[in-house]
């Protein structure tokens, strides 16, 4: 079937060129494609903690809509209280990963927060939308990024058809300094398992 | 456009039955172009039983020129001539659509299915994979920090423990002579 075979769409991983501290190839983001379908390889610099609840995010957890809902709190680490961080959360997988032409959706994005904080201290321009999908199994990505100071990001004039890399670059965010992602599936899912 | 009735192009087709198809096509050719407004005048016509010999070879005969060779259309038996009927008198003139239908489309489907399925089962991997990876990390990530506050622990109790002993021992210091 090598007909097939050529036609198949690029499946492997993008390869993060690695530096000492860029992402490794078997990072979670590289390996869920994060970084490639939204965010250019880069090197985690400062701690980032986002909990629904009780649950705390790790990438590639599974989570339902119920679960979801409302915000989660998000606490990121850093040293200096004078530098500012925003905070975007996006699926670049609607309306369904199998064909994804809305890519990507704005949930959620708060802007100068500042480091050793949480969002509740940073300005939330974008309100908090809780993700319900329907079709498919979507990844939902938070990031955080560095501002170059205060005041310095605004919000997008709608949701639908965001980029993330092309609001860095607007902004001058450089590149991301925090990464996490999980995974939303409506609430009857299966799982992505069929017997 | 001329708005030609029915009749009219039957009467046609009757007169010219025995001349060459190339003739009608080109007498009738803003017929077939423009199919809209006979349209219903078509699907009367074939609400019609299809026995009748003349009507439908004749309809054969205007479709023919879309189609195969109109002269062996023309001798072809009723049979043959209602097989292909619904293609060919609802669809032909815009295409072939339906003809392609059975044959190629249906293997662009099945391909489709499965470069669609393969990437579903790919992401499904990566996705399975990157959970599996995470939790490694966690592992490696909490069994040093385990180690690291159980270090902590140690220490701890050893100070106390030191601090503890030192107290209870009564010591003699300074006794009086007596």
């Amino acid at each position: 079937f090598t007909r097939t075979k050529n036609k198949k769409l690029n499946q492997k991983p993008p390869v993060c060129f690695r530096s000492k501290m860029s992402l490794s190839n078997r990072d979670p983001l590289v390996v869920g494609r994060v970084v490639g379908d939204v965010l250019e390889c880069f090197t985690r610099s400062i701690d980032l903690r986002v909990t629904y609840g009780q649950r705390e995010v790790t990438n590639g957890l599974d989570l339902r809509p119920s679960q979801v809902l409302n915000k989660p709190r998000v606490e990121i680490g850093g040293e200096d209280l004078r530098n500012f961080y925003t905070l975007v959360m996006v699926d670049p997988d609607v309306p369904s990963p199998s064909n994804p032409h809305l890519r990507e959706y704005l949930h959620w994005l708060v802007t100068d927060i500042p480091a050793t904080t949480g969002t509740n201290f940073g300005n939330e321009i974008v309100s908090y939308e809780s993700p319900r999908p329907n079709s498919g199994i979507h990844r939902i990505v938070l990031v955080l990024f560095r501002q170059l100071g205060r005041q310095t990001v605004y919000e997008p004039g709608w949701r639908q058809q965001f980029n993330t890399r092309e609001f860095a670059s607007l902004y001058n965010l450089g590149l991301p300094v925090a990464a996490v992602f999980y995974n939303c599936q409506r609430e009857s899912g299966c799982g992505g398992r069929r017997s | 456009m001329t708005q030609v009735t029915m009749e009219e192009v039957w009467k046609d087709i009757n007169l010219a039955s025995l001349h060459p198809h190339r003739q009608l096509n080109i007498d009738h050719e803003p017929v077939l172009s423009n199919q809209t407004p006979n349209k219903s005048i078509f699907q009367d016509f074939l609400n019609k039983p299809l026995n009748q010999e003349p009507p439908p070879s004749s309809s054969s005969t205007h479709h023919g020129s879309l189609l195969a060779p109109p002269a062996t259309v023309i001798s072809l038996n009723t049979h043959f001539i209602d097989t292909h009927f619904d293609e060919s008198a609802m669809f032909g003139c815009f295409g072939k659509k339906r003809g392609q239908d059975s044959d190629d489309s249906r293997g662009d489907r099945r391909h489709n299915r499965m470069t669609k399925n393969r990437e579903s089962a790919a992401r499904s991997r990566a996705r399975k994979q990157a959970y599996i990876n995470e939790l490694e990390l966690e592992i490696v990530h909490l069994k040093k920090e385990n180690a690291r506050l159980k270090r902590q622990e140690e220490q701890l109790k050893m100070a106390e423990a030191t601090q503890h002993q030192t107290k209870k021992i009564l010591q003699r210091s300074w006794t009086s002579p007596f």
